[in-house]
């Protein structure tokens, strides 16, 4: 089983990778659309993929990950399922904060909060944030893009501020799973 | 005109939505301009049907005109009944060589040799199709006007289309129908469904399809739409691999519009051995309904989308590869339905 790593490769001057994940592909294209149209400090690349692992054809031409981002549609339980499964195939330097679950439909429907709160447990467990964003409307994207690329820069050493991924993850990430269960 | 033709007509215009009224008459091209053009269309709808009735009676109509008038709505709304679909097989070596005359005086003179009272009008539309209309009766009664069968045919097609076709006359029209196109003889193509035109599409192929094709992936790269230089799929190629899968299996979109397709089971279960239905002799029953508004559109999206994984199931390609949607599937794979 080939794992994602994020340290086999070196960075590249000046630009940070970030791959969506997502098995149903309506959320990632736009995002991708908007998160390379708003960042203009630094270069970002965006590698949209549908699960993980990815394919060894392209494992010499991808540059280094420093974000992965698993988008989970509540509506749909497969969506759910194949993030599980493509959790397995990443390296575990990977959850010192360089994963991040983006949540999308959570108002909707009465299955979503159950759904909602295995991810949470699943996020608590990997000691990843978890993001719900809004995805129809433009607005939504935006904000979820703004939120994606403040991550992303901490996690690809592009902040000017003296932090680390690891020291934003250790405050980002999702701990909630307690006082789910107390409900 | 007598009471029968006067019901007829108003059962007729029971059916037809008001708004259709106008262009109907326009069409029919029975009534005078001026009657065409005292009558108020924006009037309550029986008001207007009286209006015509009486426009009817002043010009002697009879049933002649009244049931080309129903034809002509029924051409001009081919999507509003279910239709069932028949193969021609078997042609003879002149099959190809059937003229329209030649085949309307066949046909008519071996309905009326059968049956004394029967109403038969033929009608070529547009489009190359022969619309036919038959009233039945018998022997002892006259051809029942209100519930007539239409049937739909190409020539030199093998197909015909059905509507409404009782099943004491079927044997009779399947004869009528095997003499006259000169065929060895006819069988139920399983494919029935609302719309006429898409029935049409599918079985005449008028659709666009996709064949397999070495060629076709490298064609389709040309094509994908320029996107940032920054964003790459990483699995662009199983993308077009999935949609050239979906598009030779059910076309390219648009796709015809197919409402249902229906899988009749009579399988045995086959598992591990662990539940008691692997145990028993009889077989499995059940019936697998899928209905959409485009049914097919929606099995493309799904293979196109990655919803369903790896090649598409043979069960459902046959519905385009073969041209049907009823299927029965037996003990060892997908067999002939009765």
């Amino acid at each position: 089983m080939t794992l994602l790593t994020p340290f086999s490769k070196v960075p590249e001057l000046n630009t940070a990778t970030i791959l969506l994940v997502e098995i149903e592909e309506q959320l990632q294209s736009k995002l991708a659309d908007v998160i390379v149209h708003y960042e203009n400090e630094f270069n970002v690349n965006v590698r949209l993929a549908r699960k993980l692992p990815l394919p060894v054809e392209n494992k010499e031409s991808r540059p280094r990950i420093d974000l992965i981002v698993f988008i989970v549609n509540l509506l749909s339980e497969r969506s759910l399922q194949s993030v599980e499964s493509s959790l397995n195939h990443i390296h575990s330097d990977y959850f010192l904060g360089k994963v991040c679950f983006l949540v999308t439909d959570a108002r909707c429907g009465s299955y979503t909060q159950d759904r909602l709160a295995s991810v949470r447990k699943l996020a608590a467990s990997h000691q990843c944030p978890v993001i719900c964003a809004e995805h129809r409307t433009a607005d939504g994207i935006h904000a979820a893009a703004a939120r994606l690329l403040s991550i992303l820069k901490m996690s690809a050493g592009m902040s000017p501020i003296p932090t680390t991924a690891l020291y934003l993850s250790t405050l980002t990430r999702c701990s909630a799973t307690s006082d789910l269960e107390e409900d | 005109m007598d009471e029968q033709t006067i019901f007829v007509l108003r059962r007729i215009f029971k059916k037809i939505p008001s708004r259709n009224i106008e262009d109907l008459l326009k069409n029919w091209n029975c009534l005078t301009a001026d009657q065409l053009r005292a009558l108020d269309y924006t009037r309550p709808k029986w008001t207007l049907v009286e209006n015509i009735i009486s426009f009817c009676e002043e010009r002697r109509l009879n049933m002649k005109h009244i049931t080309n008038l129903e034809m002509i709505n029924r051409i001009e709304n081919p999507d509003n009944d279910t239709w069932h679909s028949c193969q021609l097989v078997e042609p003879q070596d002149d099959a190809l060589f059937v003229e329209l005359t030649q085949f309307k005086e066949q046909l008519k003179a071996y309905l009326e040799g059968v049956i004394r009272h029967i109403s038969i009008k033929i009608k070529k539309h547009e489009d190359e199709a022969l619309w036919i209309r038959i009233a039945w009766g018998d022997n002892f009664s006259k051809p029942n006007h209100l519930k007539p069968t239409y049937v739909v045919h190409h020539l030199h097609t093998s197909y015909v289309f059905i509507c409404n076709l009782m099943a004491k006359h079927k044997i009779l029209l399947y004869q009528a129908l095997v003499v006259s196109t000169k065929h060895g003889s006819i069988k139920d193509a399983h494919l029935s469904n609302r719309s006429l035109t898409a029935m049409r599409t599918l079985l005449l192929r008028h659709y666009q399809q996709v064949f397999p094709n070495n060629h076709s992936m490298i064609l389709d790269e040309g094509n994908t739409y320029a996107s940032h230089p920054c964003i790459e799929k990483e699995h662009a190629p199983h993308e077009e691999r999935r949609d050239q899968l979906a598009s030779e299996a059910f076309g390219d979109s648009p796709t015809p519009k197919l409402e249902t397709a229906v899988y009749r089971l009579e399988t045995r279960y086959r598992g591990n051995g662990k539940t008691t239905l692997s145990d028993k002799e009889e077989l499995f029953r059940g019936v697998v309904k899928f209905s959409s508004t485009s049914l097919l559109h929606s099995l493309r999206h799904c293979v196109a989308s990655g919803m369903v994984e790896g090649p598409v199931t043979p069960l459902l390609s046959a519905i385009t590869q073969k041209g049907r949607n009823y299927f029965v599937i037996t003990d060892k794979g997908p067999g002939v339905s009765s």
